[in-house]
């Protein structure tokens, strides 16, 4: 099987891969780049543990083939925040407890980052239509809404927290 | 298993590709459909053709006719400043279709090719009287909506072309559009039952002057309910005019019995989605129009 | 009784969140080791059938295919809990759709998948068992020829396809019927339901040049799959190690052996580690969801609303092997005597055979199907009898000191105040406020499940310490309550506590992450770790500082005394150097429970250890056309005897509803001729952020003597009561009586047409 050369973006740094043009980006990241942070569940785009920012929009990494991310920003759990640091939604859902088995987590961390960066001043109704996609079996999501309006406040009261990843 | 993956810069690129693959190649657009069908094994395309460099696909025009690109998302859609209003069956039915991942590259035009009969946004569009415009080898050409889809999966669509978009004529005066549907979640489902209507009343704002009803999930395409249609135009829409509407679309639909729900209920949700959809356009026509 | 506490009893975020959130914490699934090989499981698309011939010649041919295996290639052992009575291959006959045929190990998944593709299956079909009624017809096919012949606990009740019936005496029901005023006969069914944890199951597998197998899988029992396993292979358990890199939700789907054994044996053939990962299909055609059931009670009752008697029975479909099916038919008995004085009891639980996948546990295994129908019937009693259903039950319920329903003595019982408490919160004495909206409650009691833990604890020479268990943190936090009743023994600060866990070859001995037990056993195991600690620190601390033992003390990491102080890094530093460091192994067993052995028979789980009180209620509005269910509020009032960490606790409740609501509403596992319709997530509906309301927790906190602190399990019960409260509540705002989950909008807008009509 031919492979393809593809240049990825990820958490802005060049990653070159060769991999067979119908691998999905979910199988690249977590098999050939290491980046376990995205989960693998359904494969069908119907859980959303492979919740990735493609361009800054929330897609599910298992319908997405790595080949047609050539050249385009891809954000992971592993790049929200420097080593060492927590982007204010890691630190709100570790706050309010919104983590138990923590498998949904980094994409739903994910969703609701993209959902906040186009809507700074969610309402709980809004949030919960963001995570929709998202399943979650452990924690019945009411921490996870909390976390996230609670993230939303943070950020607006100090934009800067942020803007270091953004800037990637 | 596995496929060549192509990437044409060009609608003319595209349609050669196209034509040369024929039944051996897809284009992939969202792969919100198409991934899934390659993952469970009942699709297996020697040939993937994205269609996300093919510029002209993305467009949204408001102008005259409105024209959706096939490649429009639904989160596109329901984002259309213009879709907010009249057309607001649109967004209804496009906000409903799975989550914010899927819908931040879920399209128009592969929701129509994929010829599901629950396909939220196409029972809007057959409302609105859509008009598709497909172009292979030998040119472009326009094929009503109403019809494209012939079985599930199935429509009239060549292999060797590719549609570009669907378009429907300005909203009248006096009309409003509406969607609800039905499903077991509120979110994540694809619909038991759909229903889209566009109303248009007359200038006492009393009487149907001219309705168009659009069935989803209860036959084996999206469908006209033409007989609703028939027995409303004209008429004072009280609420027992628009139940009535509701028990004749219920008995004009087709549904099936599946794991997702009875044809019996299925056929009850058009009976009491129908008037709850009309009952919607009125409102907002009245709103609009006082 | 207040308890002036530091650590315990407070809402500290989980030790393991930050790993979680940032993307770094390892689960099974994420598990990879240099070489590996994919590996997957061919499985039958009939659900029964003579295997005639499996050729998997071309297989093996197909590039990257590095190993094929069918049954001759495994040892042939008939493993299982209860009854051993499955193969890890089909060997000749084939019991459900969806059972393993054949192994394959590859170079890549794609390649693994082609391979799957290219064996070819050749069987006759068989007349399946489809479901219970067929499965106990006269003349019924068994499922078994065999059965008698298996080995099993002696203890079981099995005849042909039952593989057990559970029972509980008392008392005399004929008499009590006869003393009745009203009998109430009613029937109810429930579907299977997937545990519905997010991470597939998963397993690594890799041997040694020494003969030792070490799995790296996500299961939930690691000692249990060690002892399983080592007999599938054939091997002394030394032989075997598991190790439980982390979980992503099990819910008792992953108790019983998963892909440890399909890993193990490819990795054996190949040479090389092997992973074996589920797909969604496997997990919703093959794996170990909830049993659906049938539920018949008959309840005898006095015009004032006395329970007199009840004679139930519960039919569990275990499906084609016992599994977990004997054990959840015994504790089924218990929960269909419900938390109530009922003197005479003829209660009965049998598990069943038929040619579906073999069901499991699903938190609080039994617990949803059995009060689903109990709690369902004591409304159709209330309302029969013109009482308030929250009357009936405080009229009925167990009362501290009075007898379960095998002859335990209960102690601290919450139940009176968790009915009230969660009643007023829902605003109760207005249950129907208008036309289509309508309140329900249900209760109900569980146990906390015994088995014994052991911990070894260590001071490190920063004065840091390491807690070592054998159990597996699975999401519930209930390592954290463990480290926080250590470090609240211990006087150091959580965050000076690292835990090591659930790895057979180096931790020791936990019955593992079971029934509502983690917290509360390893915790036991904790204090008792540090009470063996204090003396060796006392003791070291005395000779150092020259301080008779009884004038010192431990506070914040330190030992003082007179005037003087070490820190618990120096001594730890001067064991290291004179004695091998400052190390305890602590242990607990949770003491049995008496009961009345005259009581039971067939019974494996005759009494509830430590057991909990809970209430749920459910205000909602159903739409009188579409049927459509929308929840306002949902309380729970749960007795968790002392609250280790309050919004941990919170975080069970919230997602053990959201759970419960699932089934109540949304969720089922629909069977068509013996096999699965809906075998994916887009058919398979879980809640999602919409379908979930808000749940209003509210902590009842009655003791135990036996917990740590007083606490008891608190993990399992919250997903319990949901069916019963919400068709409770959706008889109280329709007049309608759903006996059948799930409740959808459709039984529901279908039955009020009937009524209409």
């Amino acid at each position: 099987m031919t492979r393809i050369p593809l240049s990825l973006i990820i958490n802005g740094q060049t990653h070159e891969v060769l991999a067979e043009p119908h691998r999905t980006l979910l199988d690249v990241l977590r098999t050939d780049l290491g980046l376990i942070g995205t989960k693998e569940n359904c494969l069908e785009a119907e859980c959303g543990v492979c919740t990735v920012l493609l361009e800054g929009a929330a897609v599910n990494a298992c319908i997405l083939l790595a080949a047609q991310c050539q050249g385009r920003a891809i954000l992971t759990i592993e790049g929200l925040a420097a080593p060492g640091q927590l982007h204010p939604l890691q630190q709100a859902f570790i706050d309010h407890g919104a983590v138990q088995c923590g498998y949904c987590i980094p994409g739903m961390i994910l969703a609701a980052k993209a959902y906040l960066d186009e809507n700074p001043e969610p309402d709980e109704n809004g949030v919960r239509e963001a995570l929709a996609g998202n399943l979650c079996r452990c924690t019945g999501y009411q921490r996870i809404i909390e976390a996230t309006l609670s993230a939303a406040r943070a950020l607006r009261a100090s934009p800067s927290s942020a803007c270091r990843e953004t800037a990637r | 298993m596995t496929f060549d993956y192509h990437e044409p810069t060009s609608l003319r690129e595209a349609i050669e590709l196209g034509a040369r693959f024929g039944v051996d190649g897809r284009f992939l657009a969202g792969g919100t459909d198409l991934m899934v069908q390659i993952h469970r094994g009942r699709l297996n395309p020697r040939h993937v053709v994205s269609l996300q460099c093919v510029p002209g696909l993305d467009a949204i025009e408001v102008d005259g006719a409105i024209s959706l690109g096939a490649r429009v998302t639904h989160r596109r859609i329901e984002t259309t400043t213009d879709f907010q209003g009249a057309l607001r069956a649109l967004v209804e039915g496009a906000e409903v279709v799975g989550g914010h991942q899927v819908r931040n590259v879920a399209t128009v035009g592969g929701n129509i090719v994929n010829a599901s009969p629950a396909a939220d946004v196409v029972v809007v569009l057959l409302a609105l009287e859509a008009r598709l415009t497909s172009l292979g080898p030998a040119g472009e050409r326009t094929i009503a909506l109403d019809g494209f889809g012939t079985a599930p999966g199935v429509t009239v669509l060549r292999p060797n072309e590719l549609l570009t978009r669907a378009s429907f004529p300005r909203l009248a005066p006096r009309t409003a559009t509406a969607f609800l549907k039905a499903g077991r979640r509120r979110a994540m489902e694809i619909s038991i039952a759909c229903v889209a209507a566009r109303l248009t009343l007359d200038a006492a704002l009393e009487r149907c002057q001219d309705v168009r009803i659009a069935l989803g999930a209860v036959a084996p395409t999206a469908m006209r309910a033409r007989s609703a249609e028939r027995y409303l135009e004209g008429r004072p829409l009280t609420d027992e005019v628009t139940r009535e509407a509701g028990r004749i679309a219920a008995t004009e639909c087709r549904p099936i019995g599946d794991v997702r729900a009875s044809a019996r209920y299925r056929a009850l949700l058009v009976a009491t989605l129908v008037p709850r959809v009309l009952a919607r356009c009125l409102e907002r026509i009245r709103f609009h129009t006082s | 009784m207040t308890q002036v506490t530091r650590i315990v009893g407070r809402s500290v975020p989980r030790m393991d969140a930050p790993g979680k959130v940032t993307g770094t914490a390892l689960y099974a699934a994420d598990f990879a080791l240099p070489g590996m090989l994919y590996g997957r499981v061919l499985r039958s698309h009939e659900p029964h059938a003579r295997l005639v011939r499996l050729d998997t010649s071309r297989a093996a041919r197909l590039p990257g295919v590095r190993a094929v295996i069918t049954a001759p290639d495994v040892p042939d052992v008939r493993y299982g809990g209860s009854v051993k009575d499955e193969r890890v291959l089909a060997r000749d006959r084939i019991r459900f759709a969806g059972q393993p045929l054949a192994a394959v190990a590859a170079t890549s998944p794609d390649a693994a998948a082609a391979a799957l593709a290219a064996i070819e299956v050749v069987c006759e079909p068989l007349v399946p068992v489809l479901d219970v009624a067929a499965a106990l017809a006269p003349g019924a096919p068994l499922v078994h020829e065999a059965w008698a012949s298996y080995t099993a606990l002696p203890i079981l009740h099995r005849d042909r396809n039952v593989c057990n019936r559970a029972r509980i005496v008392v008392g005399d029901v004929e008499r009590g019927f006869v003393e009745a005023d009203r009998i109430f006969e009613n029937r109810f069914t429930t579907s299977s339901v997937h545990q519905g944890y997010t991470e597939p199951r998963a397993a690594v597998a890799q041997w040694d040049s020494s003969g030792l197998v070490t799995v790296w899988s996500n299961t939930q029992l690691p000692f249990e799959i060690q002892t399983t396993l080592a007999e599938i292979l054939q091997l002394p358990p030394s032989k075997v190690r598991i190790i439980v890199p982390g979980i992503g939700g099990g819910f008792g789907g992953k108790l019983r052996i998963g892909m440890e054994h399909f890993a193990a044996l490819l990795a054996m053939r190949t040479g090389r580690p092997v992973k074996v990962m589920t797909t969604s299909e496997e997990e919703l055609t093959a794996a170990y969801p909830r049993q659906p059931a049938i539920v018949e009670v008959k309840t005898g009752v006095t015009n004032d609303g006395r329970l007199t008697a009840r004679e139930a029975r519960l039919w569990f479909d275990t499906g084609a092997f016992a599994g977990s099916g004997p054990g959840v038919a015994s504790v089924a008995t218990l929960m269909l005597a419900g938390p109530y004085r009922i003197p005479n009891l003829l209660l009965e639980g049998f598990a069943v055979y038929t040619n579906k996948t073999n069901f499991g546990s699903f938190r609080a295994p039994s617990g949803p199907q059995a009060n689903f129908a109990v709690e369902s019937q004591m409304d159709i009693i209330a309302d029969a009898l013109g009482l308030d259903p929250l009357e009936l039950r405080l009229k009925n319920i167990v009362r501290e000191g009075e007898e379960g329903p095998t002859g335990q003595v209960l102690t601290a019982v919450g139940l009176e105040e968790c009915l009230r408490r969660a009643a007023d919160a829902i605003g109760w004495r207005d249950r129907r406020p208008r036309a289509g909206r309508g309140k329900g409650i249900a209760c109900g009691w569980w146990t906390t499940t015994g088995g014994s833990s052991g911990v070894y604890v260590k001071i490190n020479p920063d004065g840091t310490v390491a807690l070592n268990t054998g159990a597996a943190e699975i999401g519930t936090a209930a390592l954290t309550g463990a480290a926080q009743v250590l470090a609240e023994d211990l006087g150091v600060q959580l965050a000076d506590i690292n835990v090591v866990s659930a790895d057979t070859l180096s931790t020791p001995y936990d019955f593992g992450a079971q029934g509502s037990r983690t917290a509360f056993a390893v915790g036991n195991a904790c204090r008792a770790a540090v009470a063996d600690l204090k003396r060796q620190i006392l003791a070291l601390a005395s000779k150092h500082l020259g301080v008779e033992e009884h004038a010192l003390a431990l506070r914040e990491g330190s030992v003082v005394g007179e005037g003087k102080r070490t820190t618990l890094g120096e001594l730890a530093r001067i064991s290291q150097a004179s004695g091998g460091g400052l190390i305890a192994h602590g242990t607990f067993v949770a003491p049995p429970t008496p009961y009345d052995a005259k009581r039971v028979e067939g019974h494996v789980y005759p009494a509830f250890h430590s057991p909990s009180f809970h209430a749920h209620a459910a205000d909602l509005s159903v739409d009188a056309e579409t049927g459509e269910i929308t929840i306002h509020r949902y309380v729970v009032a749960q007795d968790v005897g002392f609250a280790v960490n309050p919004a941990a606790i919170e975080g069970q409740i919230e997602g053990g509803v959201a759970q419960g609501l699932g089934q109540a509403l949304s969720e089922e596992i629909v069977y068509e001729n013996g096999r699965v319709l809906n075998a994916n997530l887009t058919d398979y509906k879980m809640p999602t952020t919409l379908d979930v309301p808000r749940v209003e927790s509210i902590l009842v906190q009655h003791p135990t003597l036996v917990g740590p602190f007083g606490a008891k399990g608190v993990g399992e019960p919250p997903n319990i009561e949901p069916p019963a409260a919400i068709a409770n509540a959706v008889a109280s705002a329709t007049g309608v009586r759903i006996t059948t989950l799930p409740i959808t909008a459709e039984k529901v807008a279908l039955a009020l047409r009937a009524r209409a009509t």
